[in-house]
């Protein structure tokens, strides 16, 4: 009688967990054929040579891997200060009635369909990106090996990585932000009554959710690394490894979408896709329990 | 001396702090007045024929109630998963498979779309031999739940203890006690998650690349059969060179734009955290 409940939900959860492990199955069992073709060259080798002849295929997503980690460092990179000053801000400084609205904007900036960001960062962001940005630095800049690439369509791993920042930096700020709220008033008290500065009491209180700053960073690294349509409406889709902001490359979740489509008609392409999907099943498994464990042990840590 | 060097600090830090918000919250008013200035001609030249004609006729009509189609089919799938599930996890919180339950929530929720896009092609589309409404339904299911069930749990735990202690010294069962007496109580905070799951999952594209298929010449008519997206249009017109279907893009991404304000904004003001 009384396990009704458990009767009940726990068919729900059962079916939560077999999808789970059936996507890590299914994943893995037909990515299969790559690794007994290719082994783990497939990983480390920057190679994309279609065929129909089966014999002379030959596939190596490294470049792809590359991609995917460059963009979504990038967009940390740039949203970072952004969302923590974001939270500054909103909790500290801003004037009372434009602190609600600053919250609200920044939540619908985190559930806005991803392929409006597409759409405006196609048409709109990457031509500014180029005409105001890429070409100065090239021309004055270009002996530097980052801005070393001619910036001539503007689409490239930097115009991926600003557009994901824009995507990422409400998530992340969302992190920080409750944070920063959660530190206990007598801290603020205390620092101000040392006689701080708001310049110095703030970086004492950032001090304080650290970790919870870290891990709003690893999970927005774990979104961006997974974002796909805005992404390869942006980033040129081109194998390309190199550390030049301005080259067009590929990532991982945009190979996907755009090889997909037409990879059946060759023997070994469906199955290295599928192994790209599975390191990035890995890398956002890894990245987001990581993020996900140390939110956890500072929120448990938090009196 | 170096007191006011301090102070010019402080000065410094606070600009740039005002600054760096502006910033960051600058792109979306940028991007709702593009997609209106650029989109809102479209649909205005258009008219009624834009919202309900086909693609070949210059409308978006069949992309439109593809959507709610998929929307609403993913949300009588996984609202009633998402629910059992959220409730199992906040009555077992400590029990292993509750804790794993929640870990893998959470996991789930961050997860990249377009992994379970491919994972539902290869379970449902391939052997259907044909994308299907019911395979884009079960992509866009799987990335519902984890929302819905997180907010489930979120707003049963907001629920006072003695309540629970209430209604089990009064001789309920569990099942009573969670589905008769604690959920009702958290229905408010249920419906809010169910709403931005919705939400959310109406603007999806990647999930449904491999999936829906898409259909832009005729209104869906089975669920067996492709469907289309405002999203999965919207994506291919980006993809063509010609200006006419950058036009159309617009047009269409303002349609897209104002469904999900519509439904976000109103829940969004009416209480006052939500997680995304």
């Amino acid at each position: 009688m009384r396990d009704t409940f458990r009767a009940l939900t726990l068919p729900a959860v059962l079916a939560v967990f077999i999808i789970f492990t059936g996507m890590l199955v299914v994943y893995f069992t037909n990515a299969v054929l790559a690794f007994h073709r290719f082994g783990l060259d497939v990983y480390l080798t920057n190679v994309w040579h279609a065929s129909e002849d089966p014999e002379k295929e030959i596939y190596g997503i490294a470049a792809a891997i590359w991609g995917s980690v460059y963009t979504a460092l990038i967009a940390v990179a740039v949203a970072l200060p952004l969302s923590i000053a974001y939270s500054i801000f909103v909790v500290d400084y801003s004037p009372r009635w434009l602190k609600n609205p600053l919250i609200v904007i920044s939540d619908i900036m985190a559930g806005l369909p991803t392929i409006i960001y597409g759409l405006w960062g196609a048409l709109v962001l990457v031509p500014f990106l180029r005409d105001e940005i890429m070409k100065p630095l090239y021309e004055h800049l270009s002996f530097i090996p980052l801005f070393s690439y001619p910036p001539t369509t503007g689409y490239s791993y930097f115009s991926a990585g600003v557009l994901l920042a824009i995507m990422v930096t409400p998530f992340a700020s969302a992190i920080i932000r409750e944070a920063y709220t959660m530190v206990p008033f007598i801290y603020r008290e205390a620092v101000y009554a040392l006689g701080a500065t708001r310049l110095e009491a703030t970086r004492i209180l950032l001090g304080y959710i650290r970790p919870a700053v870290v891990s709003g960073t690893i999970l927005a690294f774990g979104r961006a690394i997974g974002e796909t349509v805005a992404v390869s409406l942006v980033i040129g889709n081109t194998f390309n490894m190199t550390w030049a902001l301005f080259a067009p490359g590929y990532t991982v979740s945009s190979l996907i979408a755009n090889q997909f489509g037409n990879a059946f008609i060759y023997e070994y392409m469906t199955p290295v896709l599928y192994a790209a999907g599975l390191a990035l099943f890995v890398i956002g498994l890894a990245v987001n329990l990581l993020g996900i464990r140390i939110l956890r042990r500072w929120e448990e840590n938090v009196p | 001396m170096s007191r006011n060097i301090r102070r010019v600090k402080e000065r410094a830090f606070l600009c740039g702090v005002a600054l760096l918000t502006a910033l960051a919250v600058l792109p979306l008013f940028h991007i709702i007045m593009t997609v209106t200035v650029r989109g809102l001609p479209e649909v205005v030249s258009g008219g009624l024929r834009f919202l309900t004609g086909t693609l070949s006729e210059g409308g978006i009509g069949p992309a439109i109630a593809g959507t709610f189609l998929l929307t609403f089919l993913s949300a009588l799938l996984g609202l009633p998963v998402a629910f059992l599930v959220g409730l199992y996890a906040y009555e077992f919180p400590n029990s292993a498979v509750g804790r794993w339950t929640k870990t893998l929530l959470q996991i789930m929720l961050e997860f990249p779309t377009i992994l379970v896009g491919v994972f539902v092609m290869q379970v449902l589309v391939v052997p259907m031999g044909t994308y299907s409404a019911i395979a884009g339904t079960l992509s866009l299911a799987i990335i519902l739940t984890p929302y819905v069930a997180v907010y489930t749990h979120e707003a049963m735990r907001q629920i006072p203890f003695t309540y629970r202690e209430t209604s089990f010294s009064l001789g309920l069962t569990r099942t009573r006690v969670l589905f008769r007496v604690l959920a009702p109580m958290a229905r408010r905070g249920i419906l809010t998650g169910g709403l931005i799951g919705l939400a959310k999952v109406a603007g999806e594209t990647a999930p449904l690349l491999f999936t829906a298929g898409g259909l832009y010449e005729s209104y869906p008519h089975s669920v067996t059969a492709p469907v289309g997206s405002i999203s999965l249009l919207i994506y291919q017109l980006v993809q063509s060179p010609s200006p006419a279907d950058h036009r159309m893009a617009w047009g269409a991404s303002l349609v897209l734009l104002l469904i999900f304000l519509d439904i976000f904004v109103p829940i969004r003001l009416s209480l006052r955290e939500v997680k995304l």
